[in-house]
């Protein structure tokens, strides 16, 4: 089995009185493709964001190859790739200058600059709108702009939160396709609300409810501990798993 | 450095591209040719006085009139100070504000950027600018050396007019840093700014405020006033004092902008 590449130990998130993360402890393999899903509210989000050091953990453990994400946050940020649930852009900058403007805070030198953007743009299909003010774009090409931005300089992990989010049919299965050639080279959370998202890319899911983490394995096997036949589709688990908290 | 002057580089275009900027620079060129064209007509007016009666005859108080030094750029540079007063915030509340309004700060905060490049970019974007809009004013010192005379040759005594203006160079960056600050604790622009004017127009005053005081805290008023510090720059004179307090300023606000941006990591 190869190395862990997140390692989450034991992670609980308060706000004030509200607990949005409680107690959860998981791990991915170096290459693994992981679903995380849950109801709107079950702390995706949240989880998302403690893991990529923008959020401190009320306590627990998050590690990115090795290192403390709180200890050593330089040494995690250098790794991940982060889309947020809103893709965090400038509507004033043309999606060329933004894309340059991430890449060189990712360390992208000069002279790999055009043939990264390139490279990222060309797999996420926003090639013909580099030169476009982002706030004249469409959301699929927001979405799409804010996933490239992820991808440069091409890091270990990504961290993607509802990465098809106001993408139409096509576009979500381009980019569906996009993440599923990312495995192996890349360490991926993908979260979701959209179910089949998850059969078609995902090795295994990661469900949460209210906080807490209801099932972590692979989907055949959630199938067959809930005692249901290999037809039983995602949809029936999840509901039944978020019903049952 | 070389992600804190991305950074900068970043929020420059920014400026540039949306009207910001140009309202600015609108403003502060505006408003300092109306009270230029004011200076140089009083200035006029003394010194037809002056011909016809003699500088003796004269109240003390039109002494500066003697040179267009002393007469309109000094006092010019205390109009520039005041118009910095209100136009600075308006540059600086969107620094931080604006990215965490926009959610964009979690891409810097998720980046593999320090805090303190963030905000020593973020810093020099903002001096930028704002010393572009100081650096139009330098226009009204040239002009004057352009068309106007004085007995002794050139129309305008350089080292003092240097001074003052890198007194007003000075007390922008001390405004872009506290209106820098101000931005870092709220999502709202607006907010920013105010509070910012809110800071500043009582620490500029406060000589004036405490002169009912008692001693020492006069002194210490005195002492830590804007306008004080900025008086003998404005009037030609080197005073490393206030390099020092200006400066002091700048860091000190820095600082405090780096705790904000590194808070958010224990929230």
């Amino acid at each position: 089995m190869p190395s862990a590449m997140i390692e989450v130990n034991g992670l609980t998130k308060r706000y004030r009185d509200r607990v949005a993360v409680d107690d959860l402890t998981f791990s991915v393999p170096e290459g693994e493709i992981l679903g995380f899903l849950g109801p709107n509210g079950a702390g995706k989000s949240t989880t998302m964001k403690v893991l990529t050091g923008y959020l401190p953990a009320s306590s627990g453990t998050v590690k990115v190859a090795g290192h403390d994400v709180f200890e050593e946050p330089y040494e995690v940020k250098r790794r991940i790739g982060y889309l947020p649930e809103t893709p965090p852009l400038y509507p004033e900058m043309s999606v060329r200058g933004y894309l340059r403007f991430v890449a060189s805070l990712k360390g992208v030198t000069r002279g790999q600059m055009a043939s990264e953007l390139d490279r990222v743009a060309h797999a996420t299909g926003i090639t013909e709108v580099l030169e476009r003010l982002i706030q004249n774009l469409s959301k699929g090409f927001r979405q799409r702009v804010g996933l490239a931005q992820a991808l440069l300089g091409s890091p270990p992990v990504l961290i993607l939160d509802e990465p098809t989010e106001g993408l139409d049919p096509s576009q979500r299965a381009e980019v569906r396709q996009l993440i599923r050639g990312l495995a192996g080279q890349h360490t991926v959370i993908l979260s979701t609300h959209i179910l089949p998202e998850v059969t078609m890319t995902c090795a295994r899911v990661l469900i949460l409810n209210q906080g807490k983490m209801v099932a972590f394995d692979a989907i055949q096997n959630l199938a067959h501990a809930l005692g249901q036949g290999d037809q039983t589709s995602l949809e029936d688990i999840f509901l039944k798993l978020t019903a049952a908290a | 450095m070389r992600n804190a002057l991305a950074i900068a580089r970043k929020e420059l275009s920014i400026y540039f591209t949306t009207p910001w900027a140009y309202v600015v620079f609108t403003a502060m060129l505006g408003i300092s040719s109306f009270f230029f064209v004011n200076l140089l007509a009083t200035f006029r007016e003394v010194q037809g006085l002056a011909r016809a009666y003699g500088w003796n005859r004269l109240p003390t108080e039109y002494a500066a009139f003697k040179n267009l030094t002393d007469g309109v750029v000094v006092q010019l540079w205390d109009v520039i100070a005041v118009v910095t007063l209100f136009v600075a915030p308006f540059l600086s509340m969107r620094l931080f504000a604006e990215e965490k309004r926009n959610r964009t700060f979690e891409l810097l905060m998720t980046a593999p950027v320090r805090p303190w490049e963030i905000v020593l970019g973020k810093y020099l974007g903002g001096l930028g600018v704002v010393w572009a809009t100081l650096g139009l004013t330098i226009v009204f010192p040239v002009t004057l050396s352009l068309f106007g005379a004085s007995e002794s040759g050139t129309a305008l005594e350089w080292s003092t007019v240097a001074l003052g203006f890198a007194g007003i160079l000075l007390w922008g960056a001390a405004c872009m840093a506290v209106g820098m600050f101000v931005s870092a604790l709220t999502e709202s622009q607006m907010l920013a700014a105010f509070l910012t004017f809110a800071i500043l127009l009582p620490w500029m005053l406060l000589r004036g405020l405490a002169q009912s005081a008692e001693e020492p805290w006069r002194s210490v008023a005195n002492y830590l006033s804007f306008s004080s510090q900025l008086s003998n720059l404005s009037r030609g004179v080197l005073d490393l004092k206030a390099l020092v307090f200006f400066a002091s300023v700048v860091v000190f606000s820095l600082l405090l902008t780096h705790r904000a941006v590194e808070a958010q990591r224990w929230a």
